[in-house]
């Protein structure tokens, strides 16, 4: 198989749902932002695209009638470029770029933009309109609630709401020093917004400490330990990655980040979809021949700290190289941009902090875990 | 000058001010909000930005709704003073003290447009004063606007006019102060106190006087002063703990350095050690750390009261207070009652009425205006004057005269007769000339009393009654206790159809209650379970939905009005009208699950009818269902007629009347507009979701149930209003028709009454007034 690469990476601003200065952007012109910002700083040329690839959770509203055409349209890309919306909820645009490589394999392409999208604010989780089957409801723990799988997990786990705080209250450190020594600048996009420009990701909270999460109610269960500050937030935002050929990347000049060495899905109980990434990140570290003691580099996303702390336990992973410059709970967990995100910023901390391979890996509600492996070029 | 209001200024930002601001913007009119620059920090708007979120927070609330708050603009009077430029009216309401009026009057006339008018929320500041040294111009748009705290929920509005005050400013104050803020205006003199503050206060003294002269326990005092005297049952200690005990001393500071000094009040005026030392204590009342009354936390939440002669706490008692008619109104009864209740009862009522009789004219200009500040300002029953008729005008003449006491000229002047009078229907009150002159209600009031003056009821029963509200238009009003519906209501309203039909425009349903209907007679309906009656309870839900769809369906608008309460089959009988016509102060919803019911009258088709028909609802079955459900389930009622329209129990074309003297008026007017061409509504066909529509909603109930915000039988009761929401076993692609979901909302709801759990709810309900969750 000829050698695929992550080719360029941007992303917009995170900002909480609801109430925060992406509320109310549209998530159709959110992402054309954030797909010329990236045409723009790898200066690809849009002509040479096969096709637009956009992951997102709850492809309804204004994120429905297949998004990705819509937003290839509102960025101005060829019309000769195609368009597709992926939904693999949290795994959408890992899905995206997943399928990316998939083509390219076939010989069906060599550029592609995988992107990712999600407000919150304005298509709500579970969607407009949700009519779960009740006869699957009884048999199935599927339609569980995202909370309450936290709780199991931590639960099964044993992880106690300290454990849960104290990996909250590192991420939060680690996102807002990253953010103060101007870390996610390159990633990000100015966003422009009827409300002026917005250029800073807006969810983290600095100066987060063990005492004031201490002081929350449980979220989801009165009697449980998840809080909503050991929750990643409600957050609107987009993501994009460049996926070429290495010969692609190489004959126009594109900055790439990493390879992708191998990719997985694996399925899993639904009432502890926290646990997903842990046989989908095996199964791809297997299929890369290495182990994580061979990681310099790993996003797993942070949908809550009891499932991360429970992942990062089972597949011994070693905390300091895990989302180094902080992770979802407190940048924000945009469902349908987060597998984007992770991929991209894996690759460039690959790049960025050195060493040999990376691993992006997240829990999928309903049950599943997405992972991929990337490798320094 | 502009005829109307269209923008309003208030400088200062206090309690008063920034209530009265809230009220301004209740009325949907924008209003600038200034208080002076803090002496710290860098944000110079700070104390009037600092009132408006303060007012988000307060319960009960300034605002109307958050649409109102947005109205308000916030500044400071060094930068923004110029914005008066803009503004028609501009009210005063800063600190208490004429050097620091007179200065900022001076600056506002430098900014003011002529006509605008600027109005003093002052208590206590004579308005020849506050105008001193101003120009010809500044004083012909002036004059004296008092509001009473808090003034979204308080009625009463005094205004005073000055000599050079022009008539025609005063009026357009009034007007706006009347139709948009719904404020009932009295016109008081220029004398200290006005009207309500000033017969209020002396009531208060005399009470607290001579409670600590007969050694009366405050409980005691309050038990017969209360309810027997048709006064709030806080009677005076309980009403000085909930406006503050260190209000008293400076009322009394002012009423005795500006009241005549022949006036009974400095007779009277004195100090109490005890208070003093309350005050000093911090024992301020229900805003400090007790008052009279407490709560004593360290034992258990103990109510306690204080002992008058030793100023100690001691567990709260219950008095044997008044029995027998004095307990109920009779007046003379009251006064001649034997012992410590009798002569405590003359010494408070006989010193008041003789006090307020003594202010006409020099006060108010007529007995009717006195009695609108007392029952308005103060929330007494009765004026003054009403309860002398009660009393009897020469009984009272004779005790003073008996007593040595000066006896007011104007009840000599009423001798053997009686201050109002019915002549020709008509209310009529006793002038100083010593004839009777009518009542005349401002242009746009007509309340049903007045009605009732001069009529007989088209139909009657034991709950409901039809009226003749004049201009072809027919008023349904429910009677019962808290007007709770129940069979006889629905048999009245299936009567008063085909009458209204052939004799009649248009239908309005109203009351002149506090509440317009606590819902189904629950008392009733627990009989019948209690006895398993079943088919009793059944022919009654049934008998409603017909009832209320016989009135949807009917060949004439029907206009409902309510004010208050609204609640349950209330709130049902209001969602069948085809329009709404609510007073600003409407408590609405359908509150059946927090009785472990479901609406049983048609409720749940309205209100899924009206989430289909409101803008920006989402597409596709679920969302109207899941509005409702997240309404309905949770027994949500709205603060205000605003919030109520957020709710959707509103539809956007339903008015709003602020003054609630004018809401049957408005009714009518709006069932009017609706006569021509009025065709019947279509009854409406819904698409609804089905058992996946059911199981999601059951999802979102089971989470507040993780969360502990539900109980187990919550859960069931959601569930079954659920089951109706989204129509049983309908599929999305099925119509199901509104008498299919009568039937399903009536078989759900008899399901309900079966199970104990929900008898326990609607027993705890009768006995406490309170929900239970069980």
């Amino acid at each position: 198989m000829q050698s695929i690469v992550i080719a360029g990476y941007a992303r917009s601003p995170f900002h909480l749902a609801n109430k925060g200065a992406l509320a109310r952007v549209r998530p159709d012109d959110l992402t054309a932002q954030v797909i010329r910002g990236l045409i723009g700083k790898t200066g690809v040329d849009p002509a040479d695209l096969e096709d637009l690839v956009v992951g997102c959770a709850f492809p309804e509203g204004e994120q429905g009638l297949n998004v990705a055409r819509l937003i290839g349209l509102l960025a101005d890309l060829p019309i000769s470029v195609g368009g597709m919306t992926v939904n693999r909820f949290c795994g959408s645009s890992m899905s995206a770029i997943h399928y990316a490589m998939g083509q390219i394999a076939l010989g069906a392409g060599e550029a592609f933009i995988c992107a990712g999208v999600e407000s919150m604010s304005r298509v709500p989780m579970m969607g407009f309109n949700p009519m779960p089957n009740p006869a699957l409801a009884k048999k199935s723990a599927v339609y569980m609630s995202m909370g309450e799988t936290a709780e199991n997990v931590a639960a099964k786990y044993e992880i106690s709401r300290s454990e849960q705080e104290a990996l909250a209250v590192e991420s939060q450190k680690r996102a807002a020093a990253a953010r103060e020594a101007g870390k996610f600048t390159d990633e990000i996009v100015p966003i422009e917004t009827k409300g002026g420009t917005v250029s800073e990701d807006g969810a983290i909270r600095p100066g987060t400490t063990a005492e004031d999460l201490a002081g929350l109610k449980p979220a989801f269960d009165a009697n449980g330990t998840v809080t909503a500050g050991t929750s990643s937030p409600l957050t609107d935002g987009a993501s994009a990655v460049l996926v070429t050929t290495e010969d692609y990347a190489r004959k126009h000049d594109l900055p790439i980040l990493a390879r992708i060495k191998s990719v997985s899905i694996s399925g899993c109980a639904p009432e502890t979809m926290g646990l997903g990434p842990i046989i989908s990140s095996q199964k791809a570290m297997e299929r890369a021949g290495i182990t994580a003691a061979d990681l310099d580099v790993v996003e797993l996303n942070e949908a809550f700290a009891s499932q991360a702390i429970a992942c990062i336990k089972d597949l011994g992973l070693d905390p300091v190289k895990t989302n180094i410059d902080g992770g979802a709970i407190a940048i924000g967990h945009p469902l349908g941009a987060t597998g984007g995100r992770i991929v991209g910023k894996a690759a460039e901390l690959l790049k960025r902090e050195g060493g040999k391979y990376a691993l992006a890996s997240q829990c999928i509600g309903g049950g599943q875990g997405i992972a991929t492996v990337l490798e320094a070029v | 000058m502009a005829d109307t209001i269209r923008k309003v200024c208030v400088i200062g930002a206090g309690t008063m001010g920034a209530g009265i601001a809230a009220q301004v913007a209740n009325a949907g009119v924008p209003v600038v909000l200034l208080d002076i620059v803090p002496k710290e920090g860098s944000n110079r708007n700070a104390i009037a930005e600092g009132a408006v979120a303060k007012m988000l927070k307060t319960e009960p609330a300034p605002f109307m709704s958050k649409s109102a708050a947005r109205l308000v603009e916030t500044g400071n009077i060094e930068d923004h003073l110029d914005k008066v430029a803009e503004c028609d009216w501009v009210i005063e309401a800063v600190i208490e003290r004429l050097d620091i009026k007179q200065g900022l009057y001076a600056k506002l006339e430098a900014v003011k447009r002529d006509g605008t008018a600027v109005s003093s929320n002052t208590s206590t500041i004579p308005l020849a004063n506050l105008v001193e040294g101003r120009s010809d111009a500044f004083k012909r748009d002036f004059l004296i606007t008092h509001f009473f705290n808090p003034p979204r929920y308080m009625r009463l509005l005094e205004i005073v006019t000055g000599r050079d005050t022009d008539a025609a400013v005063a009026a357009k104050v009034e007007q706006f102060a009347d139709v948009a803020m719904g404020k009932t205006v009295v016109q008081a003199n220029d004398t200290p106190g006005f009207i309500a503050n000033r017969i209020g206060t002396y009531w208060i003294q005399l009470g607290i006087n001579a409670a600590f002269d007969m050694g009366l326990t405050v409980e005691l005092a309050d038990a017969i002063v209360g309810k027997p005297m048709g006064v709030p049952k806080t009677g005076i200690f309980g009403l000085v703990d909930l406006v503050g005990i260190d209000l008293m001393p400076h009322l009394q500071a002012s009423l005795t350095s500006t009241l005549p000094k022949d006036d009974p009040y400095h007779a009277i005026a004195r100090t109490m050690p005890l208070i003093e030392k309350m005050i000093a204590d911090g024992y301020t009342g229900r805003k400090g750390k007790g008052g009279f009354y407490r709560l004593n936390k360290e034992m258990g939440r103990r109510k306690e009261a204080i002992d008058l002669q030793t100023g100690e706490y001691r567990e709260k008692i219950s008095p044997r207070g008044p029995s027998g008619r004095a307990a109920k109104g009779d007046l003379q009864a009251l006064v001649e009652s034997k012992g410590d209740i009798g002569a405590y009862a003359w010494a408070v009522l006989g010193g008041t009425l003789a006090y307020a009789a003594s202010l006409v004219p020099s006060a108010a200009a007529d007995v009717v205006a006195i009695d609108d500040a007392m029952k308005l300002g103060y929330n007494w029953k009765a004026g003054p004057f009403e309860m002398i008729d009660t009393l009897g005008a020469r009984y009272l003449t004779e005790r003073l005269e008996a007593e040595g006491q000066p006896v007011p000229e104007i009840l000599k002047l009423a001798g053997e007769r009686t201050f109002y009078r019915i002549e020709d229907g008509k209310r009529q009150f006793l002038g100083l000339d010593g004839e009777y002159h009518d009542v005349v209600r401002p242009e746009g009031v007509l309340r049903l009393a007045d009605v009732k003056l001069s009529s007989k009821p088209l139909l009657k029963n034991g709950s409901a009654a039809l009226w003749d509200v004049g201009d072809g238009v027919a008023c349904l009003e429910f009677t019962g206790k808290m007007n709770a519906l129940d069979g006889e209501v629905m048999k009245l309203i299936v009567k008063a159809i085909p009458l209204v039909q052939s004799q009649y425009k248009a239908l309005v349903v109203y009351t002149d209650a506090d509440s317009f209907s606590a819902g189904a007679n629950l008392g009733l309906a627990l009989f019948a379970l209690n006895i398993a009656a079943y088919s009793e309870i059944e022919k009654l839900v049934a008998g409603g939905q017909m009832a209320y769809k016989g009135l949807k369906y009917a060949p004439f608008p029907v206009v409902g009005a309510p004010a208050g309460l609204a609640v349950g089959g209330g709130c049902e009988i209001l969602l069948h009208c085809d329009a709404i016509q609510a007073h600003a102060e409407l408590y609405t919803g359908l509150v059946e699950c927090g009785v472990g019911l479901v609406p049983g009258w048609g409720g749940n088709g309205e209100m899924l009818d009206r989430a289909r028909n409101a803008k920006m609802m989402p597409r596709g079955p679920m969302p109207l269902v899941a509005k409702v459900f997240e309404t309905v389930s949770t027994a949500t009622v709205s603060k205000s007629a605003a919030q109520a329209k957020e709710m959707l129990f509103l539809r956007p074309d339903d008015g709003i009347t602020m003054n609630r003297d004018r809401l049957l008026y408005d009714a009518k007017q709006k069932a009017l507009s609706l006569v021509d061409d009025y065709t019947p509504p279509e009854a409406p066909e819904f698409r609804l979701p089905g058992p996946s529509g059911r199981e999601a909603l059951s999802m979102a109930a089971q989470g507040f149930r993780k969360q502990g915000k539900a109980t187990e039988y919550d859960m069931v009761v959601s569930d079954a209003l659920a089951a109706v929401l989204t129509g049983g076993d309908a599929d999305p692609l099925d119509t199901v028709r509104e008498q299919e979901l009568l039937k399903l909302e009536r078989e759900t709801f008899m399901r309900l009454v079966r199970e104990p759990r929900s008898v326990a709810r609607v027993e705890h309900m009768m006995e406490t007034g309170k929900p239970l969750r069980n």
